[in-house]
């Protein structure tokens, strides 16, 4: 006899305003269906009330982990309408800013899938190292979480001091490299709460449009930063971590190895800055009338941009964002079928899932 | 707006063009290599798409001046590169590629609820972005900004 289980929209292992339907046989998970929705703000609606100015500031908040990322493809979309080219220096601070950023949320992501692996002394160290990113970004932006940084042609703030935060990054680094990897790669509670859980086919992941870490745990090398670099990464050497497994295992292991690319990414960006301007000057941004789209790597996967401006008009007439967790969360369903039922807490986070994104 | 000349891409984006059997140039903008699909329907271009093995990332759609139609975007991923198919419908209905490509679900929904647009050939599931028994409501039409304070700064 099957019964469904409803999980959400607010749920004791899933504290986010997202439902899943799970229908069981037994403990085991044969079906499941997902809602979304709960929270929808309707952000690219009022995109279209606002000035090129107000417009930055307003989808800085459509996530509250990557909002870095979101005001960086969006200004790379406008600066093709205006013709603003950003100076070397502010390109190298959009890889900094990028890359911290990153570090963040996977470091986040560890400690919540350490939370719900019932491994709490990791979800404390976790979130320890986490508060050391954000301090790195507070003495950067002065901010937390919306760090302002970016700007129509380049970036609003310098990093005056590059070789400080290098010493910041690399003890970051160090604390990572003693303790958050080798816990997570070889401890036998995670490893036997991962391994084999929540799998992900390459075919799967090919047909459902997966993105980021998702389709890189399921044997899918695609990271925008190689395939397509924007900003600076066209200057940096790094490696794209692939796994085949397709499991929790496979997306925890790619999000670790991912931290030290971050940080071998960080280390040049840093000891290579070039000196210079901040951004292209212009007192007046002036657009074309066109469509422009931008597309970036953010921790979660491919985030993409398209924005519609008519000349003289000081509002975008469109603005669309594509969000990775819009194109990775229907794979959930996928991931929790033959699974047993509270293993479906932990494989939902495995996508590190991001509602505030998926309801802009 | 540039016409795409690289030569191994140039080449490789040609072949594309032929199987698919549009005969209109690759125009590069904006980010995106665009290609005019032409008579080219919304399903024979996923089919094409899938032939070569190409991603789709997303649709976007913006309704025309004047309750005039809609422009779809279809965007595809090639290797990296970003491929655009605009689409321009006058009616309110378009063929749905759901069956032919997983990925589109969600976004052909939402765009469904946002746009009151129909994808024809499928079922829509309970609602992504509205409560109530209603799908299809045009939300921009249902929830206008045009009081908003941040218009009346923008005029000032």
């Amino acid at each position: 006899m099957s019964y469904k289980i409803p999980m959400g929209p607010y749920h004791p292992a899933l504290e986010e305003p997202y439902k899943l339907d799970l229908i069981c046989e037994g403990e085991t998970v044969s079906d499941a269906k997902l809602h979304i929705g709960f929270n929808f703000r309707g952000i690219e609606h009022l995109a279209e009330s606002r000035n090129y100015i107000q417009v930055i500031a307003l989808m800085e908040r459509v996530c509250g982990i990557c909002s870095n990322i979101h005001t960086l493809t969006l200004c790379q979309a406008m600066e093709k309408l205006t013709g603003l080219t950003p100076p070397p220096r502010a390109q190298y601070i959009r890889v900094v800013i990028a890359e911290l950023e990153r570090l963040h949320s996977h470091v986040l992501w560890a400690g919540i899938a350490a939370k719900l692996m019932g491994f709490k002394t990791m979800f404390m160290t976790c979130f320890e190292l986490r508060e050391k990113v954000m301090d790195i970004l507070q003495a950067i932006s002065g901010n937390r979480v919306n760090y302002s940084m970016n700007r129509i042609g380049g970036v609003n703030r310098d990093i005056e001091d590059p070789l400080a935060v290098l010493a910041m990054v690399e003890a970051l680094e160090r604390e990572m490299v003693r303790t958050v990897i080798p816990i997570f790669t070889t401890s036998t509670t995670a490893i036997s709460r991962c391994a084999g859980i929540g799998v992900l086919t390459r075919e799967k992941a090919v047909s459902c449009g997966a993105v980021g870490p998702v389709a890189r745990a399921s044997g899918l090398p695609q990271d925008l930063r190689r395939a397509a670099p924007y900003a600076a990464y066209a200057e940096m050497e790094f490696d794209v971590p692939v796994q085949q497994g397709g499991d929790v295992k496979a997306r925890l292991l790619v999000r670790a190895l991912e931290i030290m690319e971050s940080c071998k990414i960080l280390r040049q960006a840093l000891t290579k800055m070039p000196p210079g301007e901040l951004n292209a000057g212009e007192s007046k941004v002036v657009f074309s009338t066109g469509t422009a789209t931008s597309r970036v790597e953010a921790p979660r996967g491919e985030v993409m941009y398209s924005v519609s401006w008519k000349e003289s008009s000081r509002n975008p007439s469109r603005v669309h964002v594509r969000t990775p967790t819009f194109a990775n969360m229907p794979a959930i369903r996928y991931m929790v079928i033959g699974a047993r039922l509270a293993d479906t807490p932990l494989i939902q986070a495995s996508i590190d899932p991001c509602y505030s994104c998926t309801d802009r | 707006m540039n016409a795409v000349d690289t030569p191994p891409k140039k080449e490789m984006y040609a072949a594309l063009a032929k199987e698919l059997g549009i005969v209109d140039p690759w125009i590069e903008q904006g980010g995106v290599h665009w290609l005019n699909p032409g008579a080219l329907s919304v399903r024979d271009l996923a089919k094409g798409m899938n032939a070569v093995q190409a991603r789709f990332v997303t649709i976007t759609t913006t309704q025309m001046p004047g309750d005039t139609g809609f422009r779809l975007e279809y965007h595809w991923d090639l290797d990296g590169q970003l491929l655009g198919f605009p689409y321009l419908i006058s009616g309110k209905s378009i063929e749905s590629i759901y069956d032919l490509c997983e990925a589109v679900n969600w976004i052909e929904r939402e765009t469904h609820e946002g746009f009151a647009l129909d994808f024809t050939g499928r079922e829509y599931e309970p609602l992504l972005l509205r409560q109530g028994e209603t799908p299809g409501v045009n939300l921009r039409d249902a929830v206008a900004v045009s009081d908003a304070v941040a218009v009346s700064e923008v005029k000032k």
